[in-house]
């Protein structure tokens, strides 16, 4: 019981860490973005190029790549945040 | 930025140039017949900082106008000549083609590169 202890201590710790650099180098939210730039300035950047697509004279090709980016941006997120979730879960199911 | 993301920035690059290569091309073609019309070249250059790639800058072809014999055209001068256009159709279709088959391309790797940070970010997912 000791070693399943230490590895779920350890599983839990490693993914805060993970969430932590990723916070600290992106400023913005958890998680981990395609870019250098936070997960919400992600998502802004990409919204406004969906609305100059929408209201016409957009680029296509540029939409297209913005929504891309964002959907990987979204799915990162999420991933992430379900592992780290998950690991909590397993700490708090230990028994006393 | 890291790789996959250069890979679909590339691409979209690389679209958007044949693209504005096809525009290029179709406004020669529906010009084929006004007089005095220079068909438009343009040529590809690369980013220096991003090495994307880009339209150079449009240029016109100066090669020999076509003198049409049409005495009753208006635009005919004495000896009934005026200068048509020096668009030759099969070239620009020839163009066409290529310029399509270059954003094909392009495409294929945008799908790509995306397919595969999908397949990465789902092996997170179990």
């Amino acid at each position: 019981m000791d070693m399943i202890t230490a590895q779920v201590t350890a599983g839990y710790a490693q993914a805060k860490a993970l969430s932590a650099t990723a916070q600290g180098t992106l400023g913005v939210g958890v998680g981990v973005a395609a870019a250098t730039e936070g997960f919400a300035q992600v998502l802004a950047r990409h919204e406004a190029e969906a609305r100059a697509a929408l209201t016409g004279g957009g680029d296509p090709q540029a939409l297209v790549q913005a929504i891309s980016a964002s959907q990987m941006a979204v799915e990162t997120v999420t991933t992430v945040r379900d592992r780290v979730v998950e690991a909590y879960q397993e700490i708090l199911r230990m028994p006393v | 930025m890291h790789n996959l993301s250069a890979a679909l920035a590339r691409s979209t690059a690389g679209m958007q140039a044949q693209s504005q290569r096809l525009r290029l091309i179709s406004e020669n073609i529906s010009n084929a017949d006004t007089p005095g019309y220079h068909r438009k070249l343009t040529f590809f250059s690369q980013d220096a900082d991003t090495g994307s790639v880009q339209i150079g800058g449009v240029t016109l072809d100066r090669t020999l106008l076509p003198q049409i014999y049409a005495p009753s055209h208006p635009m005919a001068d004495d000896t009934g000549y005026y200068a048509g256009s020096n668009v030759d159709l099969v070239i620009e279709m020839a163009d066409s083609r290529e310029a399509q088959r270059s954003y094909e391309a392009n495409l294929k790797l945008f799908d790509q590169a995306r397919q595969m940070l999908h397949s990465l970010i789902e092996s997170l997912r179990r």
